[in-house]
């Protein structure tokens, strides 16, 4: 029994395998039929698989007696759903080209319209129509045109049973899942949704519309989690979210971005105005949008300072006597003033997840046409409300962190002193727009560890020629302001301890020699090391140097005709520590001549 | 009368000896020879070990009907955007504009995997816009069952500019895999089975394409669409929506794994002993003629005598 079984699988695997490979084939396998609702049946010769249901398409005239194959169903189908008409079977009826009802279909050979038009045609689109291709013995009906003496064509047709000479044919077709599709259940009001489920994964509309906000909404009364939206009251208690904006799809803003309560977010956008039209009227603009804001249960947001931006970027603080505002204002057709460049907001939160109090500082400032589109920046950080007003921040606990800015600072009686702003730091110079080594203001970018770069600026040959002056406001560009002399060995190193301190070694002297010399590159090296466990590293400055080179020709030779000379400002880091080695962690006592894959699968 | 050999069989002939002589020594040395060398031999002609091999399989891949549009329309960078999530679309505001989407997954063979993905998209223009760029995302669900069971999601990105507006941008590509180290020999690996785009997140950063792109490319498995000629049709008429259609094929991947215990085992062995029998043969020879002619001296005690010990 076992054994039949076995071999009417293996069979049926070889009848499988037929199937897959047989697809090439040229000659016209039917599997459609003429019914133009139906779109898929395969059909067999045996008569028994007849009335079976293919699809879950239409047709609700069935009768449920005579179908010993029917699938068992549990509830009454669906109204829409039934079972499919019968297949038909007679190849000399069938008939794939015939596309249209009642008119003849061009080429179309077997298209029973066509006995006038078959003169006309050139060739026939079907040639044969054959039931499948296994059978040891099967009817093909074949299609060919005869060119008539005259120039017309006739049609000549014929039923032929073909034999399949594969020893593997199919003497009789009694297995009916072999050769099928598999008869899908059919959907009635029980099974409808497990039906839905299992055939469709993913469509168009399957995406969560959230509804983070009904469930923020709840959480808001008990306190906020790490990542919730922040709620707003409005004045007339309807309640909003707050928004930041940021930069999404593209760099432009996007307005109505909630921020996350906890996450720290630093955001530049651009936004295209126009300034006559939106000076005055566009919100993004105008600080009330962003300082008229009361946080949910009841927290106002205080506003802390506004700094003033002119247009060539210098900044002045304004005195902010409470009450006033700074509304857009177009002066002239070209500038607009007070526009909104950068907003801070401070955030206090309590531990269980209260706002306590927020605070904004803003850069206000003036816009004129050829600065748009126009940057806006916006931060936002939270601070624990026991806390400290400003936390210091450290580059790592203790190793250093790659990408974090370097710890510099400078010597006192006390000991070491550090600046509490993340800029006040070691720094590189940033190269601006207008290039100009002796133009101000520069921007600085922090020096980051583990992160080489460089950078510079040009020194136009006719700005040098009081080669003394030059020479010292250059090396004071090059250093930037508040020159450190000293860097933390350790991400957390303590101000209070000099010797994890390291001093920056400088083999330049400017008073030195009769000559002036003018400072042409300004590098950093900074040597570290891995210290600690294998497992966890820490980073550890181990020396820095800084390396000025001066020009040791005439500035002329070195510029080779030109007269703009490049200063180049670069800081690189050095790991010093011993490179790592694949081996084993202990070298075994046995035999350390082994290959450390030796016994790869096993150790 | 000519003589023929009628019949032959090996004679054996026992050499004995004590324990601490040459000849037990020389035997001990032979041994380790024979059977220690081949190891070093395969070991060192590289490959003894088998760390890395592959495999073939067509993936599961379905389309999770997650897409996500940006076309520029101005040179000057106005743009419209389009997704089907609804966080994001309420975000864009004016720049939202909804497209015309069309999508088919064909099983071209019948084996019961989807073979092929047909996106098709309208994207209707004011009069004065055109297109100069396009980007857009589409999500997969990517799935691979012969070795280990691999289910993930996945990304196909495509990013065309011209400089000049165009009316059509026909992408045909295949949605490739690309892994940075082998997979495991089974087991269930999903640790990708994760959104890529959070389509539940409110907030403008989960949209940020730099961020998509970003923490997609860190993963060890993703796919690509390698489309190496998009075609950008320009000359569009007025009125006419700008079209996209992308034919993405899911083809049949090489992917490599790391070979289980038995894997590696095998090979080892088949490698060990094809070596290990010419060791065998030569050692044989040698270790006769040293006994046949007495080089070390042993007691021989030859066929016919089997009992005197």
């Amino acid at each position: 029994m076992s054994a039949s079984a076995a071999a009417a699988w293996f069979c049926s695997f070889l009848l499988f395998t037929a199937v897959t490979t047989d697809e090439n084939t040229t000659s016209y396998n039917f599997n459609t039929t003429d019914y133009p609702e139906l779109n898929f049946t395969y059909s067999f010769t045996d008569s028994s698989t007849t009335a079976r249901p293919d699809s879950t398409t239409t047709t609700p005239s069935y009768s449920s007696t005579d179908d010993p194959l029917r699938p068992t169903v549990p509830g009454d189908p669906l109204p829409a759903s039934g079972y499919l008409l019968t297949p038909v079977t007679d190849v000399s009826t069938l008939c794939p080209c015939d596309e249209h009802r009642d008119v003849c279909d061009i080429n179309c050979c077997c298209d029973r319209q066509c006995s006038e038009q078959v003169a006309l045609f050139t060739s026939c689109s079907v040639n044969t129509v054959s039931v499948n291709k296994q059978l040891c013995s099967r009817d093909v009906a074949s299609y060919s045109l005869r060119i008539k003496i005259d120039g017309y064509s006739e049609l000549q047709s014929s039923v032929k049973k073909e034999t399949n000479s594969d020893i593997f044919c199919i003497h009789s077709q009694n297995r009916f899942d072999g050769l099928s599709h598999p008869s899908p259940a059919l959907p009635t009001d029980s099974n409808f949704d497990s039906l839905f489920k299992q055939f469709t994964q993913f469509f168009f509309g399957s995406e969560v519309t959230g509804s983070q906000v009904s469930t923020t909404e709840l959480r808001a009364s008990s306190g906020y989690q790490y990542g919730d939206v922040m709620l707003t009251a409005g004045e007339s208690g309807q309640r909003g979210m707050f928004w930041l904006p940021a930069a999404a799809l593209t760099a432009d803003c996007v307005d109505n971005s909630p921020a996350a309560f906890l996450k720290q977010q630093s955001s530049r956008c651009s936004r295209r105005v126009d300034l006559e039209q939106d000076c005055s009227t566009l919100p993004a603009l105008s600080m009330d949008t962003y300082t008229d804001i009361q946080l949910l249960t009841v927290v106002p947001v205080l506003l802390v300072s506004v700094v003033l931006q002119s247009l060539d970027g210098t900044q002045t603080e304004l005195q902010i006597s409470g009450g006033e505002t700074f509304s857009p204002a177009l002066l002239n057709p070209d500038v607009c003033a007070n526009v909104v460049l950068k907003v801070v907001y401070v955030m206090k939160y309590s531990p269980d997840g209260q706002i306590v109090d927020v605070m904004v500082s803003l850069v206000l400032g003036f816009v004129q046409n050829t600065a748009l589109p126009l940057e806006q920046e916006f931060h936002i950080t939270f601070i624990q409300d026991d806390g400290e007003d400003v936390s210091v921040y450290y580059s790592g606990n203790p190793g250093y962190v790659v990408g974090l800015p370097l710890v510099s600072g400078q010597k006192t009686a006390d000991g070491i002193v550090r600046s509490v702003d993340p800029r006040g730091t070691l720094s590189l110079l940033h190269s601006s727009e207008d290039q100009d080594c002796l133009q101000g203001p520069h921007q600085r970018s922090p020096l980051l560890f583990g992160v080489d770069s460089v950078s510079g600026c040009t020194l136009r040959l006719e700005d040098a020629a009081n080669c003394s002056v030059v020479s010292q406001v250059l090396l004071d560009v090059l250093r930037g302001p508040n020159y450190p002399q000293y860097v933390a060995a350790f991400g957390n190193s303590p101000l209070h301890n000099p010797l994890d301190w390291v001093s920056i070694k400088s083999s330049f002297s400017p008073g030195e020699g009769q000559s002036c010399n003018i400072p042409l590159s300004h590098h950093l090296e900074i040597e570290w090391t891995k210290y600690g466990s294998l497992v966890n590293p820490q980073a550890q400055v181990v020396s820095i140097k800084e390396v000025i080179q001066t020009n040791t020709s005439s500035l002329d030779l070195l510029t080779r005709g030109s007269s703009l000379l490049s200063i180049r400002s670069s800081v690189s880091f050095v790991p010093v520590s011993a490179a790592a080695l694949p081996g084993f962690r202990a070298a075994p006592t046995i035999d350390a001549k082994l290959p450390f894959d030796f016994f790869f699968p096993f150790v | 009368m000519a003589f023929y050999e009628v019949y032959s069989h090996p004679a054996l002939i026992r050499y004995k000896t004590s324990v601490c002589t040459k000849a037990s020594l020389f035997l001990v040395a032979v041994l380790c020879l024979t059977y220690i060398s081949p190891l070093l031999v395969a070991y060192r002609s590289q490959g003894f070990w088998l760390k890395r091999s592959t495999y073939e399989e067509q993936p599961v891949v379905r389309f999770q009907y997650e897409s996500l549009l940006v076309a520029a329309t101005s040179t000057q960078g106005d743009y419209v955007a389009w997704s089907t999530f609804p966080h994001l679309n309420n975000m864009l505001g004016a720049n939202l504009r909804i497209p015309a989407v069309s999508v088919r997954e064909e099983d071209q063979n019948q084996d019961g995997k989807l073979d092929r993905l047909i996106f098709q998209l309208q994207l209707p223009l004011k009069p004065e816009e055109q297109v100069y760029s396009v980007q857009l995302l589409l999500t997969f669900s990517y799935q691979l069952f012969r070795m280990s069971t691999v289910a993930m999601q996945s990304l196909a990105y495509v990013q065309h500019s011209s400089s000049v507006p165009g009316a059509k941008l026909l992408i045909s590509g295949d949605l490739r895999l690309q892994q940075r180290t082998p997979l495991p020999h089974r087991g269930l690996y999903d640790i990708y089975n994760v959104s890529v785009i959070d389509g539940s997140s409110p907030f403008a950063s989960a949209y940020e394409l730099d961020n998509i792109i970003r923490s997609y490319q860190e993963r060890n498995l993703t796919t690509v669409l390698s489309c190496p000629t998009p075609v950008w049709t320009v000359g569009r008429a007025a009125g006419s929506p700008f079209q996209l259609n992308a034919e993405i094929r899911y083809p049949m991947e090489v992917i490599s794994y790391r070979p289980g215990f038995w894997e590696t085992i095998k090979f080892a062995w088949i490698q060990y002993v094809s070596v290990l029998l010419i060791f065998l043969w030569v050692f044989e020879r040698i270790q006769k003629f040293v006994f046949q002619n007495q080089v070390l001296t042993t007691v021989p005690i030859p066929v016919g005598k089997p009992h005197m010990s």
